[in-house]
């Protein structure tokens, strides 16, 4: 059942919404008239990333271009989120390498452990962050994949000032 | 042990012990709950040559420092592990040894069990003083299937003296002096005895390391468990270490009553090989001439109801578990089939000089004296099937059978873990688990009763053979089936009359000698 509906009687002056609306204009035009915008014309304009950007990982590779991983198996281990595999064998010259090494950027948390326990500096966080792909399977890097990414690799700590470790 | 020796007391870090005279220092000290570092000293090993230096401890009224691994203990000696003295000198020897140490941790087989690792990182120092280059060795083989990796070696002879101490072969010898100082086979001879897998146990460091092994898995990936192996009737302990659900390794467990530290190399290949060929993974019946999938409880269902009263043989397998052949034995005298023998693979009789009661048996099963205990025969070959007749097979007994063997009979029960040819005119298959996947108990050659536990999961809905006989049993108007090991266990002692007094938990990792053992199962030698 409808309630009574009371009318109240206001003035024009605080009843018309012109004043409201130039209110509201004014400022649209004021943002229109400055230029300095939040907004970043992404992907023309990139943002700027800092030195210690944890992103999308990368492994160092030896002049032969030859990954340096040797299979060690602690980047596995220490994974919080489990996202790295390794299978490690035994290469012609008798030294262990990674046979399989795959990363699923989906499930990494980009914590940097796996840079951190790294003995020989092979694998890396990347300051990179545009991985967008069409399938899911895609998003697991291999060896090779990791490999041939050439972005910059995170710094872990400023070399200026090793106590920031 | 006599009980006339005589008992000193000493106190070790503040601990007072009381331990039989003769006992060592170090001895003494694990008494007491120190852990005195050490890499020479072995307990299996009886020559102590004291020379790795790392045991040095500190004891009172001596001038200098003592190896404690040969320092007898006498009554009233205050000894210290832990003084600066023995620290510092504990310290410099991690640094001597660490001189030449490739460090190679990250791909050593050895890294997370390491006694070098563990001491360096306890008492060693961050950074080596040693400026010049390391001497670098590389990799020797010093056996067919033993890789030596030079630059690890710390010298300790515990590989060599376990040759010449244990196995009684003077295979194994250090080569060169001083810092150059390395381990070699004798020149012109061999390292083929038949417990060289052992020196790759004993080796503190990461410097013998098994071919089969290199860079397979890392110490904190594999789960380790207690199991017997299956690979004679000696029924040596060891430890089963699984990675991925496969076994990587099989090391020996301590056991003075059975193997000591040791096993054979043939032992240790044999739970490797163990799931290889074709596994069943599934109840598979005799439906319209073929073998078809169906649940456990069709299976049993059906195979209960086909199974009555019947005339026939059962040929079991000496590598079943003991639950498996009582709850088999139990089976066949509910279906009216008496009887029943088993095949033992034969194979040559290898020593070990330095601890005779470990052999590496003719008899290559494990539970030998468990099929006889459970009244089957040892026989030469597989017994001829009978036009018709039921014939029930349990455990692997038919991997060398031919093809078409119990193809005539009526009613072929085949319970195994693999689908050899011959389990393929079966009438119905039961998936069993393996050894390495399933607890159980075998007897060993001496009448021990012995238990061993699961370590992989089964492929498939396999379930190990006591499990489900028990249940067909229950189907044939049995006692309800059992599902725990230790009721399939006190199910069997109680049908058993050796085992009377036995229990699961009793039996504990060390096993037992079945009563009457004046009279063991199997001749011993």
């Amino acid at each position: 059942m409808p309630g009574e509906v009371r009318v109240v009687d206001r003035p024009e002056s605080e009843s018309s919404y012109i004043r409201a609306i130039s209110k509201g204009l004014g400022i649209t035009f004021k943002h229109f008239m400055h230029a300095d915008k939040p907004t970043q014309q992404y992907p023309d304009e990139k943002w700027e990333l800092g030195p210690r950007w944890r992103g999308t990982h990368r492994m160092a590779v030896h002049e032969d271009g030859r990954a340096k991983c040797v299979g060690c198996g602690l980047c596995p281990t220490v994974c919080p989120v489990n996202c790295i595999k390794l299978i490690p064998a035994e290469d012609e010259n008798g030294e262990r390498y990674a046979a399989v090494y795959e990363i699923d950027e989906f499930r990494c948390i980009f914590c940097g452990f796996c840079q951190e326990v790294c003995p020989v500096e092979a694998i890396h966080l990347g300051v990179h962050y545009e991985n967008a792909e069409y399938s899911r399977e895609r998003w697991v890097y291999d060896l090779a994949r990791l490999c041939e990414n050439d972005h910059p690799v995170t710094a872990l700590w400023d070399p200026a000032d090793p106590s920031s470790e | 042990m006599s009980d006339a020796a005589k008992q000193i007391t000493l106190t070790i870090d503040g601990v007072e012990v009381s331990v039989e005279a003769g006992t060592t220092v170090l001895q003494a000290a694990e008494h007491a709950g120190v852990v005195v570092p050490h890499y020479c000293y072995h307990p299996g090993i009886p020559s102590r040559p004291a020379q790795c230096r790392m045991c040095l401890v500190e004891i009172e009224g001596q001038p200098k420092l003592q190896p404690s691994c040969v320092f007898p203990a006498g009554d009233g000696m205050v000894v210290h592990t832990t003084s600066e003295t023995a620290e510092t000198a504990r310290k410099s020897v991690i640094e001597f040894l660490l001189l030449n140490h490739p460090l190679d941790c990250p791909i050593c087989d050895a890294a997370g069990q390491c006694m070098l690792q563990d001491y360096a990182f306890e008492t060693g120092q961050l950074r080596s003083r040693y400026a010049e280059a390391k001497m670098v060795l590389g990799r020797d083989r010093v056996a067919e299937d033993i890789l030596y990796f030079g630059d690890r070696c710390i010298v300790c002879t515990r590989c060599v003296r376990f040759m010449e101490d244990i196995a009684g072969d003077n295979a194994l010898v250090v080569a060169q002096r001083g810092h150059k100082a390395y381990i070699d086979t004798f020149p012109g001879r061999d390292l083929d005895h038949a417990f060289r897998g052992n020196i790759v146990d004993v080796c503190p460091v990461g410097a013998l390391v098994h071919e089969d092994f290199v860079f397979k898995a890392r110490a904190w990936d594999m789960d380790s468990s207690p199991g017997i192996c299956p690979g004679c009737s000696t029924g040596c302990n060891i430890e089963v270490n699984v990675k991925e659900n496969q076994v990587v390794r099989t090391k020996p467990r301590l056991n003075p009553d059975v193997n000591s530290y040791w096993m054979c190399d043939h032992g240790r290949r044999s739970l490797v090989m163990s799931n290889r060929g074709v596994r069943a993974e599934a109840p598979l019946v005799r439906q319209g001439g073929e073998l078809e999938p169906a649940s456990w409880n069709e299976a049993l269902a059906w195979i209960a109801g086909e199974l009555g009263d019947a005339t026939g043989i059962a040929v079991v397998s000496a590598a079943a578990s003991n639950e498996a052949l009582f709850y088999t034995r139990v089976l066949l005298d509910r279906i009216g089939i008496e009887g029943g023998t088993f095949q033992v693979e034969q194979g040559d009789e290898e020593t070990l000089t330095g601890f005779p009661k470990l052999k590496l048996r003719a008899d290559r099963a494990p539970n030998v004296a468990g099929a006889e205990l459970h009244d089957f025969k040892r026989a030469d070959g597989l017994p001829d099937v009978p036009d018709g007749a039921t014939l029930v097979v349990v455990g692997d007994a038919l991997s060398n059978a031919p093809a078409d063997y119990g193809a005539n009979a009526g009613f072929f029960l085949y319970v195994g873990s693999h689908l050899v040819p011959a389990a393929g005119n079966a009438t119905a298959i039961l998936p069993a688990a393996t050894i390495p996947e399933t607890d159980g108990t075998f007897v060993n050659f001496e009448g021990r009763v012995q238990r061993f536990h699961r370590a992989l999961r089964s492929p498939g809905v396999a379930r190990p053979a006591w499990m489900f006989l028990s249940r067909l049993l229950e189907q044939l108007g049995g006692e309800p089936g059992v599902r725990e090991i230790g009721d399939a266990f006190a199910a069997m002692a109680t049908g058993t009359a050796r085992m009377e007094a036995m229990s699961w938990a009793g039996l504990g990792l060390r096993g037992e000698l079945l009563s009457e053992a004046g009279q063991p199962a199997v001749a011993a030698e």
